[in-house]
């Protein structure tokens, strides 16, 4: 007994069309991976040979770095905490600055269309400009040292935190907020009572992430003279003091692997 | 005291949702409105809200028009009514306490409430309203995990902080189970008599506006077909009512 009820089987015929389609569509996607593969490799002039002649080179350094020199342990540890401030520095002041343009720049929340492109406008800047560069700028300003640094990763911070905030905002429940606006609450009371509880956990969140990723930056912007770990870590290469440079190393390991457990801890917390 | 007089609304592409619509719901009255999908029930309320604006006519709260209203003016006298929803609305991760205690941000004002803080004659008067609704025990528990039926009654229990004369209810237990649902409209039963409020209600299950209405309003196509008492609302009364919808 047959069910009459029962949907005709699909067969093969039925996919033919649609099947050679997606394996055209399929190779033709691997033919244009491969060749953005392809030109990347002759534009930054790859030569795996250069590995293989440069292996001495690197060897010898790597002789010469050992042991780490930790007589000097102490001696570090000031610009080491000077890296960890330059990236609470510069996390704090960030979100200090971004959570408002975030505000202005949420399409939910931002109260009219030309302050919305103005932030977003303000946001796009901090954010294309690398920290690297407003470090450069900031020790122009206001010379070397930290300061430069802190401020160069919180004006970095603003780009990227005020995106993500403002994305955030952008996709909360609007229902809640919609419901307190009845009740007759005011703009900022929404806003206080609404608002800032649906989303504290995700920019929190957020925010630790963006610490954990400058205290990397930080441990980079002694480079160009911004203060910390770096700037240590640059003296000593070029004085060839290779053993104090492992040890930097071995310090700047240990930190970004307490910021990135300690950051992951807590972000579980908040969830 | 709730009362619209020929409350109309045309919307820009020329469909008139609501047409000359007069109801009153007096204090301690609860009536109920039925009607098919479209028929206008939500934006009767959205109008008496005046979260829709309407074309013409007036929605009278406890003696003040609120058509001739805006701004400032307008959230104030808005303060005598209140409004629940078919889903509650909640802010999921504060407390159930807290969730009540905003239904009195209208009335405070301050830097304290600006900053997101409640006073604590506020919150104990939440408190009062949680156990009016059935969940004090679940005051300082977060928004987030009660159930539909729960977190209906908070949204209840929230609307209550207002100190609301007038309570619309759009739909507020179609998301419910029909034990759940029940406990909501004894809930707007009680409130109605006990705080003298006026209950107006839109509902799709007519079994419960039977069981629970002081009166009956049907619309369709915007405009009203009736307005009786419960008694006197026939099957073949309300039967006809989706019959025409759906013809």
């Amino acid at each position: 007994m047959t069910d009459a009820a029962a949907p005709a089987r699909l067969g093969p015929r039925d996919f033919g069309r649609g099947g050679t389609f997606v394996v055209v569509k399929r190779v033709g996607i691997g033919l244009v991976l491969l060749l953005i593969l392809a030109q990347s490799l002759i534009v930054v002039e790859a030569r795996p040979q250069d590995l293989v002649t440069g292996v001495h080179g690197m060897a010898d350094i790597i002789r010469r770095a050992m042991p780490p020199d930790f007589q000097k342990f102490g001696g570090e540890l000031w610009p080491a905490l000077e890296t960890i401030d330059i990236a609470i520095f510069g996390t704090v002041g960030g979100v200090v600055l971004a959570i408002p343009l975030a505000v202005l720049a949420a399409a939910n929340v931002s109260p009219s269309r030309p302050i919305y492109f103005v932030a977003r406008g303000a946001i796009g800047f901090a954010r294309a400009v690398p920290d690297l560069v407003w470090a450069l700028f900031f020790v122009t300003a206001v010379g070397l040292g930290p300061f430069p640094g802190g401020l160069a990763l919180a004006v970095h911070s603003v780009g990227m935190l005020g995106r993500l905030f403002a994305e955030t905002i952008e996709q909360m429940d609007m229902a809640p907020i919609d419901a307190l606006a009845l009740t007759g609450a005011s703009r900022i009371q929404v806003f206080s009572h609404g608002v800032v509880p649906s989303v504290l956990p995700s920019l929190l969140g957020i925010t630790l992430y963006r610490l954990d990723e400058n205290i990397r930056s930080s441990l980079v912007l002694g480079f160009v003279g911004a203060g910390g770990i770096g700037f240590q870590l640059l003296t000593a290469m070029n004085l060839f003091q290779y053993r104090e440079v492992s040890l930097l190393l071995i310090i700047t390991f240990a930190i970004v692997q307490a910021a990135e457990r300690l950051s992951a801890v807590l972000r579980e917390k908040i969830s | 005291m709730l009362k619209t007089c020929d409350l109309s609304l045309r919307y820009q592409n020329g469909k008139l949702a609501l047409a000359r619509f007069n109801i009153a719901v007096r204090p301690g009255e609860l009536v109920i409105v039925l009607g098919g999908n479209g028929s206008g029930k939500t934006t009767l309320l959205r109008c008496i809200a005046r979260t829709l604006a309407p074309s013409t006519g007036e929605v009278w709260v406890n003696g003040t028009n609120l058509v001739e209203l805006s701004g400032e003016r307008l959230r104030r006298a808005r303060l005598a009514l209140a409004m629940i929803s078919q889903h509650a609305s909640l802010v999921r991760r504060r407390s159930v306490l807290a969730n009540v205690a905003t239904g009195a941000l209208g009335r405070l004002g301050g830097v304290w409430t600006a900053l997101g803080g409640l006073p604590a004659c506020e919150l104990a008067a939440a408190y009062g309203h949680l156990e009016e609704v059935g969940l004090a025990e679940l005051a300082h528990q977060r928004a987030g995990t009660l159930s539909g039926g729960q977190a209906q009654r908070v949204a209840i229990a929230r609307a209550l902080a207002q100190r609301p004369r007038v309570l619309l209810a759009d739909e507020p237990v179609a998301s419910l189970d029909p034990e759940a649902a029940e406990d909501i409209m004894r809930l707007l039963r009680r409130l109605a008599a006990e705080e003298n409020l006026a209950v107006l209600c839109v509902l799709h299950q007519v079994e419960l506006a039977y069981a629970y209405a002081d009166r009956v309003v049907g619309i369709r196509d915007g405009g009203m077909v009736f307005d009786l008492p419960r008694a006197e609302v026939s099957r073949e009364t309300v039967r006809r009512l989706y019959l025409s919808e759906a013809a």
